[in-house]
């Protein structure tokens, strides 16, 4: 099981984010280099957002939903606030 | 041309500017040393045009990361040398006597200058980027 990534919120409390991206590439039979070349990434920033140590920006996020024609609440679950 | 063999071409570029110019300066040929490097620049630049490297977000979020640590990093240390340096007990190390001292204060003198020029570099950038990024501006 991944770890979630954390990032700091703009009241410094400490919010977690999860992604199922790993599990949508699987159901489309994409490797990761595939889906890099789709969305115009590297494979290594693939690799680093399913591995959740690193968060994509709103554009790269609205472009996988789109390629997986599912919204982005979907893909990325925001975890909510831990203190 | 793949990110790999270009990686390739880049080092064994760089290896070849470094001869020519160590070359050029057991020679005292600065002219050469020039020639070589800005052959190399030019190399580098037609050979990236053909690979295109993909350059992405995280790789921008590395640099940007990278950058910010190397600041905070490099202004407290130049600017501590600095006041080391300066610092009239030097002259009493056993080292530093006889006015030897006095060139290690004209460094810390360079030095402080320089982490001035850093912090001025970096409060114009900060202005400019904040200004780009809709900073600055109190309209509603």
């Amino acid at each position: 099981m991944l770890s979630p990534i954390t990032f700091l919120t703009e009241n410094m409390g400490v919010a977690v984010m999860k992604n199922n991206l790993k599990v949508f590439r699987a159901q489309h039979d994409l490797t990761q280099e595939q889906l890099a070349e789709k969305i115009g990434v590297s494979r290594q920033t693939v690799n680093a957002i399913e591995s959740n140590k690193y968060l994509p920006t709103l554009g790269l996020a609205f472009k996988i939903s789109h390629l997986f024609n599912v919204s982005v609440e979907d893909i990325f679950i925001y975890g909510g606030e831990k203190e | 041309m793949n990110k790999k063999r270009y990686r390739q071409l880049r080092l064994f570029t760089a290896f070849f500017v470094g001869l020519i110019v160590s070359v050029a300066m057991t020679q005292d040929s600065y002219l050469l040393a020039v020639a070589g490097v800005i052959t190399g620049m030019v190399f580098i630049r037609l050979v990236r045009s053909k690979a295109k490297p993909r350059t992405d977000e995280r790789e921008l979020v590395i640099q940007e990361k990278a950058a910010r640590m190397t600041y905070a990093i490099f202004a407290p240390t130049i600017g501590i040398a600095a006041f080391l340096m300066m610092m009239p007990t030097f002259g009493s190390f056993s080292v530093l006597r006889n006015g030897e001292w006095l060139f290690i204060e004209s460094l810390g003198m360079v030095f402080a200058y320089l982490t001035l020029f850093v912090m001025v570099l970096y409060a114009i950038s900060y202005h400019f980027f904040n200004r780009k990024y809709g900073g600055g501006g109190d309209e509603e």
